[in-house]
């Protein structure tokens, strides 16, 4: 083809994908912006304080971690209806150890952690070795995890937790421990990519050090010094810091790994994945392993959250609100894209939506009903986005 | 079913031409495909489109085809003076001019009469009137010289009969023109002759056809004219009559090009890859492959040739632990027995595989970079972590190796050309440090340019030391690269030729029977 542009612009860092990506995040950092604008006037300044940034983190938490996991799997094309149900059986284990058998928190959190990978593993070996539909069998899942907890329990509330577990969900991380955490790991993001840029600039593949550094440094410093103003206060929950370490541990799992690549390989073509000697099998059964720590990991929090156990509703719609927050975070349904970041957002601006509506003394069926026109304007925007710049051939 | 009668009459002499192209100019973001082109195509002629991969064949195509809407081009397109202004391939197939894609896409489930008359199905008190469809379709394709019955699913019939079904359909909505995407790139010869008759018996009663292709045999055969594009213009138009196959590759490449042929002197090493008594099932149980025995020695290239059906492609996936049946017989590498029971142990023994549909061996909505590192995950990461930087010196050190054409290694994959596309499969294997390759049909959707330089990449790899399995439905490529060809038919060893006998008649014959 006649290239306007000389062939050299093959060696600078212009990169068409990252670009669309960083648009798309940007799209929707913008929406929220906007969203948080509204809901700062409409709640005469009520909904931007730090007390109230706070709660909403902390209401956008079990989401958030749960829409961790949905990403994972969705980018293999694969889906997790089981969440909600297994979510609340891990809340059954973790009270009915704490509560009526009086088993050491610690320890009832380590079996939590371990039924959950269990749970995953299950799951995971009706997905890969009987090679059902993940739909069908998470459906299944969703019924019969919700079923247990109620055998369980008898359907009664299990309660109340020792304090030492409702201290997950209700403690805080003490302002200036809260401020080194934010600054090192700002910091510590800044520094790996300017060693990454340094190794890049010695290969060739990176040739301008200091803009590539701004881009990445400069958000991050905005995004450090609005959590130091956060946690100035009272300083970050737990609950908050557990969300991040989980995120970032998943971001570079998915973006840094040889797993990662494989997922996002099988999600783009699995056929091809298969043909270049991926193990497709045992990385989806790894997928849903990581699904089920994520339950424990969800279904603890949740508990300690709500101080107890509550078969009947516990993560009732969950899976939904999780995916929901995928899907408007940019993770694709069809499979091969998506970002834990985009997710964390989505859940933000769902959560945004809910918290500003309830400030706002919004009725809850109106509240759901705006929630439901945001999921689809957001995934249409995404779509349209998407068509203008798939044109090229 | 048939063509509107008047176009069977000359038109007058002062009408004008049936499709006139003016200034036609195609810009995508960065590129300009099609610049400034003018072309004007007579009633009743067959006319050639040939270029290199990128040189705006396709983007033509397409917006004559309407699958560009009208307005996102300059320039006008008019067909019988009447300039067109359509905004869906749907409209252009109203208009009268029919295309059909290069690859073929059918859904697997509806019956033959079902597709050819998707969308425009008879009705009877506006219920679909399935006999008289049965009927029409029965003489559809009776009327095109196509035997199948209308009630056969197209999942069941084979890539080549789906294609017959998709040009029978095209023609069967009264088109005036006929658009063709490499039309015989899944064909056989035998087929591809069926097809020719009836594009003459077309061209009869005043069709014009423009096909795409790259084998200029079949150019040369059925064209009435060639036109020649290079870097988005017309480069040159040739009567096929008063023109030769070298003056066209010459006008396709630019400059004058010495040889074809990369044929080169290799010392022979030791054998690599070996497959003795080996018998492939197909998906369905039924026995693909034979007792085939075949030995690749590093350093050669050699053929696997046969028709469609006669199980080079099952063996080649067997070889690769990617067969869907059930396989028995052994395999070895470097004389050691191994057990290759998946794609996974394939290519941890080293062999790596070219797909016969390069949907199948890329993923079109990820970039170079994410598809070349796949079957090296392990040699890119350190403690299970992918060392990016590492990993991306090393595509982009590919990527400039075999000139991949595109602006980096972070272009999506699906926005590449065939021949380009091509080139990543091979990176990918490269990048591996693959020592035995099995190629699938490589250079099929590819075009001449591209061909000898992939073909000159596989040739500099076996003189590096690889062993080559090339299955290929085309005898003048096996000839032209492999060191010695084995013929399968019917799922059975026909024959080996090398040395003297090595020719593309001996190849077709053994293959055919004869």
């Amino acid at each position: 083809m006649k290239q306007p542009n000389p062939p050299a612009d093959a060696a600078t860092p212009y990169s068409r994908l990252l670009k669309s990506r960083a648009l798309r995040e940007s799209t929707l950092l913008l929406v929220l912006l906007c969203i948080w604008i509204f809901f700062y006037f409409a709640t005469n300044g009520t909904f931007l304080t730090q007390r109230n940034l706070i709660l909403l983190a902390l209401q956008t938490s079990i989401v958030a971690l749960a829409a961790i996991s949905a990403v994972m799997l969705i980018v293999t094309r694969n889906f997790d209806l089981s969440v909600g149900s297994a979510v609340a059986l891990i809340g059954v284990v973790v009270a009915v150890l704490t509560v009526k058998l009086r088993v050491d928190p610690t320890l009832a959190v380590l079996v939590c952690l371990l039924v959950g990978l269990a749970m995953g593993a299950w799951q995971g070996w009706w997905v890969t070795k009987i090679r059902m539909s993940s739909f069908i069998v998470t459906l299944a899942g969703m019924l019969y995890f919700r079923g247990i907890s109620m055998i369980v329990t008898n359907g009664a509330t299990v309660a109340p937790l020792p304090p030492s577990l409702k201290q997950i969900a209700t403690g805080f991380l003490s302002p200036l421990a809260s401020i080194i955490l934010i600054v090192v790991t700002a910091a510590a993001f800044v520094a790996f990519s300017a060693y990454e840029l340094v190794r890049g600039m010695r290969f060739g593949t990176v040739t301008n050090f200091q803009s590539n550094l701004m881009k990445v440094a400069l958000p991050a410093a905005i995004a450090a010094a609005a959590a130091i103003w956060l946690a100035s206060s009272k300083g970050v929950p737990y609950l908050i810091v557990l969300v991040a370490v989980c995120a970032i541990a998943a971001d570079i799992l998915m973006r840094r790994t040889r797993f990662g690549v494989q997922l996002y390989a099988i999600g783009g073509n699995p056929e091809a994945a298969r043909l270049s000697g991926i193990n497709v099998e045992r990385v989806i059964f790894t997928n849903f392993v990581i699904a089920g720590l994520a339950y424990g990991i969800t279904g603890v929090a949740l508990t300690a959250r709500v101080s107890g156990a509550i078969a009947g509703s516990a993560g009732l719609f969950l899976e939904l609100d999780a995916i929901a927050a995928a899907i408007i975070g940019g993770t694709s349904l069809s499979g091969g894209r998506g970002r834990v970041f985009g997710a964390l957002l989505g859940a933000l601006l769902m959560g945004s939506l809910n918290n500003g509506m309830s400030l706002m003394n919004v009725p809850t069926f109106y509240q759901d009903t705006a929630r439901g026109v945001v999921l689809l304007l957001a995934v249409a925007i995404d779509q349209l986005s998407r068509r203008r710049s798939a044109t090229i051939r | 079913m048939t063509a509107a009668p008047d176009q069977a009459d000359a038109p007058p002499a002062d009408s004008p031409p049936l499709l006139q192209v003016r200034g036609l100019t195609k810009v995508f973001p960065g590129v300009v495909a099609v610049d400034a082109v003018d072309l004007t195509i007579a009633r009743g002629e067959i006319v050639a489109l040939l270029g290199q991969n990128g040189a705006g064949k396709s983007t033509l195509i397409q917006v004559l085809s309407g699958l560009y809407p009208f307005g996102s081009y300059s320039g006008e397109v008019r067909l019988n003076g009447q300039l067109l202004r359509c905004h869906s391939v749907a409209e252009a197939a109203a208009a009268g001019v029919a295309f059909l894609a290069q690859e073929v896409n059918v859904a697997p489930d509806l019956t033959v009469a079902e597709g050819l008359f998707l969308n425009n199905e008879p009705t009877l008190f506006g219920l679909i009137d399935h006999p008289l469809r049965q009927s029409r379709a029965k003489a559809a394709l009776t009327s095109f010289g196509v035997e199948l019955d209308p009630s056969t699913h197209l999942g069941d019939l084979d890539l080549a009969s789906q294609q017959l079904v998709l040009i029978v359909r095209a023609l069967s909505r009264n088109a005036r023109i006929l658009i063709l995407d490499e039309p015989t790139a899944a064909l056989t010869e035998r087929e591809t002759a069926r097809l020719f008759g009836r594009m003459r018996a077309l061209r009869a009663r005043g069709i014009a056809i423009i096909f795409v292709s790259h084998r200029l045999a079949e150019v040369f055969d059925i064209s009435d004219r060639i036109v020649i594009m290079r870097d988005g213009r017309i480069s040159g138009t040739f009567r096929t009559a008063e023109t030769t196959r070298e003056a066209v590759v010459d006008q396709m490449i630019g400059q004058h090009m010495t040889s074809l042929s990369v044929r080169r002197e290799t010392a022979l090493g030791v054998q690599a890859l070996e497959a003795r008594g080996l018998s492939v099932a197909d998906a369905n149980g039924r026995e693909a492959v034979t007792q085939l025995d075949l030995t690749v020695r590093h350093g050669e290239v050699l053929g696997l040739f046969g028709l469609l059906g006669s199980g080079v492609i099952e063996a080649t996936m067997a070889l690769f632990g990617a067969s869907h049946g059930h396989v028995s017989g052994s395999i070895l590498i470097d004389g050691q027995p191994v057990v290759v029971g998946s794609p996974v142990e394939a290519v941890a023994h080293g062999i790596g595989l070219i797909a016969q549909d390069r949907r199948d061996g890329l993923s079109g909505e990820h970039s170079i970079y994410d598809n070349v590192i796949l079957a090296n995950l392990a040699g890119f990461s350190r403690g299970g972590f992918v060392d990016a930087v590492l990993a991306r010196r090393a595509v982009g050190e590919l990527f400039d190796r075999l000139q991949i054409k595109a602006p980096d290694v972070d272009t999506l994959v699906g926005t590449l050309s065939g021949g380009n596309q091509q080139k990543v499969q091979v990176a990918r294997w490269l990048a591996a440090g693959t020592r035995i390759m099995l190629l699938i049909d490589p250079t099929r959707g590819v075009d001449v340019g591209a061909r000898s330089e992939i073909k000159r990449i596989w040739t500099e790899l076996a003189e590096a030391g690889c062993a080559i399995l090339l299955v290929s439905s085309d005898a003048e490529e096996i000839v032209e690269v492999c060191d010695r060809v084995i013929v399968l038919r019917n799922g059975r060893i026909a024959g080996e030729i090398g040395g003297s006998e090595f020719s593309e008649a001996n190849i077709l014959k053994l293959a055919a029977g004869i």
